[in-house]
């Protein structure tokens, strides 16, 4: 399966990640110039984290080998893909329990801010033949896509 | 990747001859630079990323919808606008200056002036008189120098001179008449300076402020003072593309915008003790290689230097091109559109680099600053330093000329006074085909070549083909008319690609569907041509079926001429938008409430086809109002 890696080593917190993915993930189409950056429901599904001195850490979902956050959820709204290993999230079948978050060692699945009836996570760009976008803006290439075995 | 493989990524352009040749180039140029910084910053892109204090950088992301500060994306977007708006007049009114110092101190030395019908323009303008031309010119270039130097608190003389009546009502109605504008730029960048100014549409106004000097005094006024000096254009035909370079003589590239810091240099050329140390050396002489606005400059008047012009070569983003043909011999700057890219190039050629005015010095050019005391003696240096660079470089360096490139037959010379001569001194053939209907409209496309908008010259060529073959006739001024005219759009046979009833007007009158108005600072002519337009019949500039685009805009110069086009109230596409849409409050006002300010409106689009289809909408509105 892919994974997102990162470096943090090569994170600069340009947050260039960030408008790819709130771009990726937006409700109506259009080009990264018109992207309403002051929009909660645009919110980007991944986090950069500062320490404060200067270095940051880029921290993006696991799509882990086992994840917490299916093994929380009880209404099948998350489950692991068995092709892709991916884990996908169905709003449809989401109970809105919020367990998922609470079991996420990353803290990368969270409700999202605008409505907070649902939550937000890393679809792998799912629908892009090129992959996830966030990896593609990064301009230090401190963040990239390696395939992996899982056991 | 083989190191010395730099063909594999080059960008697109327009001009494919011109592609493929960069493509093969054993150096690198921005052509291949493009791939490399595809990333680019979306919040940069919007233009809410804040570098003004210490605080930042700060984005404006849903979490964080306001700086440190405070301040909000409409803040920071037109902050950072202004800031480039002023920076972009700054650019043109220096280059007004230098030129109105040149006339200046020609007329107290009593020197030779080339247009004395553009003279007597101006006094008639100005309301001057003198004795004699000197005394004319002295006058004339003291008007203009006057207002320049004038503060921001008092209002220059020469804009209600200058402009259409109308439009001075519309301007001072909105409290935008420009007070000096040198210090209207200083004022400016105070106001966009660090926790001052907070009020987006108090600064939209002040480029729009801005777009008036920078129109009237570094665009129109620079044209005429610079037909004194060097001569009024003439309509003719030329030649243009790499097929100009001729390897047999000595061949200087200009860069920059100031033709008349090279009037002394461009007669010593000519004459028979520089020609023989030329000869001494090899060379059957010199020649002058026209790159950039000041190679279309020297085309537009080239009807007075047949002699020592070979033809235009190529707009901005050919000039590293021009050079990598290794037939170039020394690059004189004096102002933008010298890349920085160029340097290596030059190195690596061995092609002297001299730079005449320091706000173009480049990193390993030579400084000889032009002064008009010591002119004499500069030539002097200046061609001797060039004649040793030729004599050391030409048995090292291989030519890789493109000889077949560009076209020949190219209708350039045109200006407002020429094209009118040209209709029979009147703008009424013109008007009437308008009213019938068969042109239907008049584009000025105009600007740069930028290399992110398809790639070079590419929505700009695409976008005046679109135009054309809707019966819309398009007047060009800046780099954009060097792109276009080296995809061969500007010889009479270009005709074919036009519209059916505008092919008919271009083939009764041996004219191509695009015509060249020369240098980005002939803006300020398509601008006279829209004022006497609109005068003629007796309406608005903004009523006009007429449009301007500055598709692939690349420079904040380039904005601040936009803020003109908007300040006389004229629709201005753009391919790419000017890092304004991360605020709401801007690209309202821009695009939408403008039309009740001024008339004007910018139309953001970077499909050729889309845009056309904008603009000819626009078009077919303005004839529908004026019942045509």
């Amino acid at each position: 399966m892919k994974r997102i890696f990162i470096d943090r080593e090569k994170c600069d917190g340009c947050k260039n990640c960030t408008v790819a993915c709130m771009q990726a993930h937006r409700a109506t189409p259009g080009t990264v110039y018109d992207l309403d950056l002051l929009d909660r429901k645009n919110e980007a599904r991944h986090t950069i984290v500062s320490d404060g001195k200067g270095r940051y850490t880029p921290v993006f979902c696991r799509h882990c080998a086992v994840p917490d956050c299916v093994g929380a959820c009880m209404s099948g709204a998350l489950k692991k893909e068995p092709d892709t290993g991916h884990v996908q999230y169905d709003e449809k079948r989401c109970g809105t329990c919020f367990m998922c978050v609470m079991s996420c060692p990353y803290g990368n699945v969270k409700p999202d801010k605008a409505t907070r009836s649902k939550i937000l996570k890393c679809d792998f760009c799912k629908d892009d033949p090129e992959g996830p976008n966030c990896v593609r803006a990064c301009p230090k290439k401190a963040i990239w896509v390696e395939e992996v075995e899982v056991l | 990747m083989n190191e010395s493989c730099y063909g594999c990524s080059t960008c697109a352009s327009a001009d494919k001859p011109l592609e493929g040749f960069i493509a093969g180039l054993p150096m690198e140029t921005s052509h291949h630079r493009v791939e490399s910084q595809e990333t680019k910053c979306g919040f940069g892109l919007q233009g809410v990323c804040c570098r003004l204090c210490a605080n930042g950088p700060c984005r404006i992301t849903p979490e964080s919808p306001r700086g440190i500060c405070g301040a909000t994306a409409d803040v920071m977007v037109t902050r950072n606008l202004l800031r480039a708006v002023a920076s972009g007049s700054g650019c043109y009114i220096h280059v007004v200056e230098n030129t109105a110092l040149n006339l200046r101190n020609t007329a107290i030395e009593k020197g030779k002036f080339k247009g004395p019908g553009a003279l007597e323009r101006l006094c008639k303008l100005f309301g001057v008189s003198g004795k004699d031309d000197y005394e004319k010119a002295l006058n004339v270039s003291n008007a203009v120098l006057n207002d320049l130097y004038k503060p921001e608190y008092v209002k220059m003389d020469l804009v209600e001179k200058m402009a259409y009546p109308p439009r001075f009502k519309v301007w001072k109605e909105l409290g935008i008449l420009p007070g000096g504008a040198k210090s209207e730029v200083f004022k400016g960048v105070v106001k966009c300076s660090t926790n001052l100014n907070s009020d987006p549409v108090n600064m939209l106004l002040d480029c729009l402020k801005l777009g008036i000097s920078t129109g009237i005094y570094g665009l129109t006024l620079t044209n005429l003072l610079n037909d004194v000096l060097l001569g009024e254009p003439e309509i003719r035909m030329a030649p243009v593309g790499l097929r100009v370079i001729d390897p047999d003589y000595i061949n200087i590239m200009i860069t920059g915008h100031q033709h008349t810091m090279f009037v002394h240099l461009q007669e010593r050329l000519t004459e028979p003790d520089v020609v023989a140390k030329a000869k001494a050396v090899g060379a059957k002489g010199f020649k002058l290689v026209g790159c950039t606005c000041v190679g279309q400059d020297l085309q537009l008047r080239g009807a007075h230097y047949t002699e020592i012009f070979d033809g235009h070569a190529g707009n901005n983003y050919t000039s590293e091109a021009i050079l990598a043909t290794g037939g170039i011999d020394a690059v004189i700057s004096e102002f933008n559109c010298t890349l920085p890219g160029i340097e290596p190039i030059c190195d690596e050629l061995l092609i002297k680099q001299i730079c005449v005015d320091d706000v173009a010095k480049k990193a390993n050019a030579e400084y000889v600053p032009f002064t008009f005391a010591d002119r004499g003696k500069q030539s002097e240096i200046i061609i001797d330093k060039i004649i040793a660079a030729y004599k050391e470089r030409r048995p090292k360096v291989k030519l890789n000329l493109l000889p077949e490139h560009g076209y020949e037959n190219n209708l350039t010379g045109v200006s407002e006074v020429s094209l009118k001569k040209f209709l029979g001194g009147s703008w009424k053939p013109l008007i009437d085909l308008i009213v019938s209907g068969d042109i239907k409209g008049v584009a000025g496309v105009v600007g740069c070549s930028s290399l992110v908008a398809g790639g070079h010259d590419v929505l700009t060529v695409a976008l005046v083909k679109e135009l054309i073959a809707k019966d819309i006739i398009v007047l060009t001024a800046g780099c954009s008319s060097g792109g276009i005219e080296n995809c061969g759009l500007m010889v009479p046979e270009a005709a074919e690609l036009a519209g059916p009833k505008l092919k008919a007007v271009c083939k009764k009158l041996g004219i191509p569907p695009v015509l060249n108005f020369g240098p980005c600072l002939a803006i300020g002519r398509l601008e006279i041509v829209a004022t006497e337009l609109a005068e003629a019949i007796g309406i608005d500039i903004p009523q006009l079926p007429l449009v301007l685009s500055a598709a692939q805009w690349l420079e904040e110069q380039a904005l601040a001429d936009g803020c003109f086009g908007l300040a006389l109230g004229l629709p201005l596409h753009l391919g790419l938008p000017p890092f304004v849409t991360g605020s709401k409050v801007a690209t309202q006002v821009l695009c939408q409430d403008m039309k009740a300010l001024t008339g004007g409106q910018v139309i953001i689009n970077g499909d050729a086809k889309e845009s056309a289809e904008l603009l000819e909408k626009v078009i077919l509105e303005k004839r529908a109002a004026l019942k045509i």
